[in-house]
């Protein structure tokens, strides 16, 4: 780097002003340039708001129980049809990614599977950042399809 | 000021930058507390949410959604503590969530107060609806 391109660096990093780190929403959907652990982050929070939006409905949807009969079988009448049952097999998937990658997290929040810290050498990969801590994350994405597969079977079939 | 009352008073600090303050002055939980419960009633949740899902399973599903069904599993004094547990557990775990969401989107006083007092409304409310139900439909009467 030319002595000029370093100094106009410096400048622009010293001019708050040009500094554009606060990206706020944008940067927390956005997954490009931090890897797996992103889309995992993106996808717990996600699918986090997701169910939180399905319980209050759930609840909502089982209070019909105590308007008798007919209320009840209105209320399900509106997830006995194909959209209601994708509506439901999301829900399933969800379920099972967030449950899945949150036991991953909860052990990384304890320290296991984190690798032991070492000096930061050249090509200065990440020791927390390892293949572990990715089989988990694939695992998690796995039973979900799983778990998909078979509420579809169960949900389509009736049985 | 001896030098183990300056390490208190540096520790009382540090403890009080480490807490959490729901409301003007009071502190309730830290975050460190907070996070405890986030994961214990996720594992909790996991486990009464695994037996609900197995109720829906033990006979064809349409069946298991017919009326009649449905209200005999709330007559059931032990499942209706089961959907009481799933309530309170689930509430609290993703309400908290929202919080911690919110909390890591904009950090200000009264951004942080707020959020917090609209996750325990809300959380408040949800279980006291859920439990309403529970209470009728558990003392409903079939004929």
């Amino acid at each position: 780097m030319t002595s000029a391109k370093s100094a106009k660096r410096i400048d622009d990093i010293n001019n708050k002003n040009d500094r554009t780190n606060r990206e706020g929403l944008r940067g927390w959907l956005n997954p490009i340039l931090y890897g797996w652990e992103r889309v995992s982050y993106w996808f717990q929070r996600l699918t986090g708001i997701f169910l939180l939006v399905y319980f209050i409905g759930h609840v909502y949807e089982t209070s019909s129980l105590v308007s008798g009969p007919d209320a009840w079988a209105a209320m399900l009448e509106m997830t006995q049809t194909i959209g209601g049952h994708i509506f439901l097999i999301l829900v399933i998937g969800a379920s099972t990614l967030h449950t899945v990658n949150g036991i991953r997290l909860i052990f990384t929040q304890s320290g296991q599977g984190l690798g032991k810290p070492g000096r930061p050498d050249y090509p200065y990969d990440p020791t927390s950042v390892n293949n572990k801590q990715r089989s988990g994350l694939w695992i998690a994405f796995i039973l979900a399809a799983v778990a998909m597969l078979y509420g579809a079977n169960v949900l389509f079939s009736g049985e | 000021m001896t030098s183990d009352s300056i390490k208190n008073n540096n520790r009382n600090k540090n403890n009080s930058k480490n807490t959490t303050k729901w409301f003007s002055n009071i502190t309730l939980l830290r975050e460190s507390q907070i996070m405890k419960i986030h994961y214990i009633t996720a594992v909790g949740a996991l486990f009464v949410v695994a037996i609900h899902i197995m109720m829906r399973l033990i006979m064809p599903f349409n069946m298991s959604l017919e009326f009649e069904n449905v209200i005999l599993n709330y007559k059931n004094v032990f499942y209706a503590l089961l959907l009481e547990s799933i309530l309170i557990l689930i509430a609290i775990h993703g309400f908290n969530g929202l919080r911690v969401i919110l909390l890591e989107i904009r950090q200000t006083q009264i951004w942080e107060r707020a959020v917090n007092i609209l996750v325990i409304v809300a959380m408040i409310g949800i279980i006291a609806y859920g439990t309403r139900t529970i209470i009728i439909a558990n003392g409903f009467s079939l004929g």
